[in-house]
């Protein structure tokens, strides 16, 4: 066989294994089971603060807002790398103004989007419209 | 520096700005690594230099600023002085290969340390880990794309020089 296809197949080989591996190991991990969990929108330019509680099996907040899209007024923008939450009850953040939906779990800053974050029972999840 | 110079590095910074663009459609799959390699084989690392330094800056007029530009202004001259070192050992394209399979998954960690300089350790930290899979896709097809490409695109390029500079 060509010598340079080898190389290839080898290559190819050692990164489906090493995908297999952060799936594995490294990717976020959603919990089964039914969960109670709190999701607060703040938009201090609306004077909107409100409460949403919600019994779900969803894995991940992501599922969980694309399910109650219609009530929370979710807007989604979709990339690449995942998805991310520019609206919210109707608002939608202006990225002229700098603007976006910073999501705090339990008060910590949120380090991935909504894709990633799995659903705990008894979390708050927030999204506050702040400056960037 | 002639005037022959300055058009054929813009030239040439137009064709890495193309390529990205017309790659922008596969996450991490890109052309740029490849070229810069072939540019500084054919042209040398003082031209390509000089091309990092215009596709960057049209990167910013595209894109906008943000600080993953300033990681660029870095990141592709230290590729370009690695390829330049690497020119006189190097006798394949598999060498080279492996440099841009390196560069490709060493990419994320490189940025994350460029953003944690800006937004912290733990940003920087959780920027690197959530992107390992685009890394991983990175490197691999850095390795392809310059193994199957890099002879022909060096052997045309050597061609057009002979041409364009009347040697």
């Amino acid at each position: 066989m060509n010598k340079k296809l080898i190389a290839i197949l080898s290559v190819l080989v050692v990164t489906v294994l090493l995908f297999v591996g952060y799936k594995t190991f490294l990717s976020p991990k959603g919990v089964e089971g039914q969960k109670a969990v709190t999701i607060q929108v703040i938009n201090k330019n609306e004077d909107v603060d409100e409460t949403f509680q919600y019994n779900t099996d969803h894995e991940f907040l992501l599922e969980l807002l694309e399910e109650k899209e219609e009530e929370l007024g979710v807007t989604f923008e979709h990339y690449d790398i995942g998805t991310m939450v520019t609206g919210m009850l109707g608002y939608v953040a202006n990225p002229e103004n700098q603007e976006y939906f910073h999501v705090y779990i339990n008060g910590e800053d949120a380090m991935t989007g909504p894709g990633e974050i799995p659903l705990n029972d008894g979390d708050t999840y927030i999204f506050e419209l702040k400056n960037y | 520096m002639r005037i022959r110079d300055i058009a054929l590095i813009g030239i040439l910074s137009a064709i890495i700005t193309a390529g990205k663009l017309a790659l922008s459609f596969i996450p991490n799959v890109e052309v740029v690594t490849l070229l810069f390699i072939a540019y500084t084989m054919v042209f040398g690392y003082k031209k390509a230099l000089l091309i990092a330094v215009v596709f960057t800056t049209t990167e910013i007029f595209i894109y906008g600023f943000s600080t993953w530009l300033l990681g660029y202004y870095l990141i592709w001259p230290i590729l370009i002085m690695v390829t330049e070192l690497l020119k006189k050992r190097a006798k394949s394209e598999y060498g080279y290969a492996i440099i841009g399979a390196i560069f490709g998954y060493t990419f994320g960690f490189f940025f994350a340390v460029v953003e944690s300089l800006f937004y912290g350790v733990a940003y920087g930290w959780v920027y690197w880990i959530r992107g390992l899979l685009f890394d991983l896709v990175h490197g691999t097809s850095n390795f392809i794309i310059i193994l199957v490409l890099l002879k022909p695109i060096v052997d045309i390029l050597n061609r057009l020089k002979r041409t364009y500079y009347g040697v």
